[in-house]
């Protein structure tokens, strides 16, 4: 047609190639590939024009274009939309360019099928979009991220403040210790105390930091003191006003000695001990309330002895008639007052005993001690008023009891307590056991049985309380202060022994079918010695 | 009554308690001198060496246990026999001791009888 060459290229070409006249926008010629393209035979393509193969609405556009191409303005027109014959549409870069063939004036336009670029672009932009969508996620989730790292630390800055703040208003002094004996952490109160500036004495070694004297005034060495008790065996240690330990006094830096009550204990991280905080507090007002209750007590029973004293004195003289003989009813008379007497002295003494062991100033104080001699005793002293009641008393005393670390004043007192009570609240030609024995090699068991009256079941649970006396024995016996087991209890708790009893009341029941019996438990291994300022009497 | 009159110093500021005292042991045989504080306690001792001093522990002017330790400081009162009658409850028993004191009687626990008893003992008297 044009020329052989031609005619081979446009055949053979890959591209669809279209000519047009631009006159009419008819198609002049097509080659095989945009036949294929477009879905039409040759000659039903040589049949349409330009706006057949467009979507009708791209159409304005399409025509621009064509336009533009045709007075050769510009080349290249991308993505035009092409209607195939099926009316599937698919986007095509259109190069095109005027050519005058034969006088006519066409429009050459080479269609490249941009349908598999087009999709790959879409997908791109597609992905670009999410990739972009997620980027702006992950910024917002770093964002998220950075803000609650934010709350957290400012959360965490609060709440050290906070503790900061806490430690510092902590009304005691409170000192914390590494493993070295180097100081931590110190409070405003201990600054206070110790007279030393917090930021000097942390790093400090405790030992210079802190020291303490007892109440001689003997300076505590640091192997004894609380701290490295606390962080050498994990031990916690209070001591208190009234404790059973000595008095420990701190001296500040400016050498102001006062009385402190520590308490001190190990720090434990993950099962290992990793210092020790010590809390402590100036105890100077306590000791002075403390000594004043001790003196109040200790002149109180001094003032009720005397007149006390001065009525058992003159009574026993004129009872002794070393001043005159008396008639049988003023010695009667008088035997009543000596009694009388004598148990209001009792109930001073046993009421300064209760206040001893409730300001716990009481002492105790080990010796060796054979249980059995102290008994006999107590036996001994009582045998007046076993034998005025013509009391049956029988005794079995074990052959292996061990002498063992005890006050035998304590023991005294318990024994007596117990073994008064027996003889006191059996009747008349009853009978009493007492039997000490050794109770599976760990304890001496002391045991009073007696054929008495007996403890009211609903009342047991309170015969160990102070002043408490039982209905069954108030009638029968005035005497009785009420407070004789629950100082002897008092007594055995201090001392790690144990008091138990049984009791059936006599309510009609034959002697030997009720009676009570006591049982007191010491541990072979003895009283625990307790220092205190004042002795039970 | 004793061979030898002993003497004794008895020391209590309590009229009613020292003239029970008083009349117990004069009624014993003893010669007695009395006291009612520390410091004429501590005049009437250095001036007439008693047997036995039985000393009270609360009084005015001066107490018993200024009394004691002013006594043990002279040379013959350093080993003066000295008996605490007291009421307070053995709040001075080891400060007493530690002084050679080794007596220390409960006025309201103790008989005046077991107190006759005691100071005997004490002066080796046998009854």
């Amino acid at each position: 047609m044009i020329g052989k060459d031609f005619d081979n290229i446009f055949d053979h070409a890959s591209e669809g190639i279209l000519l047009a006249e631009i006159g009419s926008r008819k198609f002049f010629m097509g080659n095989p590939a945009i036949c294929q393209m477009l879905g039409y035979t040759k000659e039903e393509i040589e049949k349409l024009g330009v706006s057949d193969i467009h979507p009708k609405k791209d159409l304005p556009y399409v025509l621009d274009q064509f336009k533009k191409q045709a007075e050769g303005k510009i080349e290249l027109s991308k993505d035009l939309p092409v209607k195939k014959k099926d009316g599937t549409v698919f986007f095509a870069d259109v190069n095109a360019s005027p050519i005058t063939i034969a006088g006519k004036n066409y429009v050459m336009g080479f269609f490249h099928d941009n349908t598999e670029r087009k999709k790959m672009e879409d997908k791109l932009i597609a992905y670009h979009k999410e990739l972009e969508l997620k980027v702006v996620q992950t910024t917002q989730q770093y964002k998220d991220i950075e803000k609650a790292l934010l709350n957290v630390m400012s959360d965490l800055k609060d709440s050290s403040a906070r503790n900061e703040a806490i430690l510092a208003s902590i009304g005691d002094g409170l000192i914390a210790v590494g493993r070295d004996g180097r100081i931590m952490v110190m409070n405003k109160m201990a600054e206070e105390l110790l007279g030393w500036n917090i930021n000097k004495a942390i790093g400090e070694l405790y030992n210079d930091v802190v020291t303490l004297e007892d109440e001689k005034g003997t300076f505590v060495p640091f192997e004894q003191r609380p701290l490295t008790r606390a962080i050498t065996s994990s031990t916690t240690t209070t001591t208190t006003t009234t404790t059973t330990t000595t008095s420990l006094y701190l001296i500040s830096k400016n050498k102001i000695k006062f009385p402190v009550a520590i308490t001190v204990s190990p720090i434990i991280l993950d099962n290992k001990i990793i210092g020790a905080v010590e809390v402590f507090r100036d105890i100077t007002h306590e000791k002075a309330v403390d000594k004043a209750k001790t003196e109040f007590v200790s002149l109180a029973s001094h003032q009720l002895r005397t007149p006390l004293s001065a009525v058992s004195w003159y009574t026993e003289m004129l009872l002794t008639g070393e001043v005159g003989k008396l008639n049988p009813k003023q010695k009667k008379y008088l035997d009543e007052v000596y009694s009388g007497n004598k148990r209001m002295v009792i109930l001073v003494n046993s009421l300064l005993n209760v206040s001893r062991l409730e300001l716990g100033t009481f002492a105790i104080e080990p010796e060796p001690t054979d249980m059995a001699k102290v008994l006999e005793n107590t036996v001994d002293e009582y045998r007046k008023q076993i034998d005025a009641r013509k009391i049956k008393l029988s005794r079995s005393f074990g052959e292996n009891i061990p002498v063992i670390p005890a006050d035998p004043k304590l023991l005294h007192m318990i024994m007596e307590n117990i073994l008064s009570n027996a003889i006191k609240y059996t009747p008349e030609g009853g009978k009493i056991e007492i039997s000490l024995s050794l109770d599976d090699k760990k304890n001496i068991l002391f045991k009073v049985s007696d054929t008495g009256y007996g403890i009211p079941k609903n009342q047991q649970d309170k015969i160990f309380t102070k002043l408490f006396r039982a209905d069954n024995v108030r009638e029968k016996d005035t005497e009785g202060t009420g407070l004789g087991l629950y100082i002897v209890k008092s007594i055995i708790d201090n001392s790690e022994g144990k008091i138990w009893f049984e009791s059936t009341e006599d309510k009609g029941l034959p002697a030997g079918r009720h009676g009570t019996t006591f049982f007191v438990s010491i541990p072979i291994t003895g009283m625990k010695k307790k220092e205190g300022t004042k002795t039970l009497i | 009554m004793l061979d030898e009159p002993k003497t004794i110093l008895i020391v209590d500021d309590e009229q009613t308690l020292l003239s029970a005292l008083v009349d117990k042991f004069t009624r014993e045989g003893f010669v007695v001198l009395s006291a009612k504080d520390g410091q004429e306690g501590l005049d009437r001792a250095f001036a007439d060496h008693p047997d036995l001093i039985l000393l009270d522990i609360v009084m005015p002017v001066m107490d018993g246990m200024a009394m004691l330790a002013n006594l043990r400081k002279d040379p013959w009162g350093k080993n003066a026999k000295v008996i605490m009658l007291t009421n307070l409850s053995e709040v001075e028993k080891v400060t007493s001791q530690l002084q050679g004191v080794y007596d220390y009687l409960v006025k309201s626990d103790w008989e005046l009888k077991d107190v006759v008893k005691k100071v005997k003992e004490r002066l080796g008297i046998k009854e």
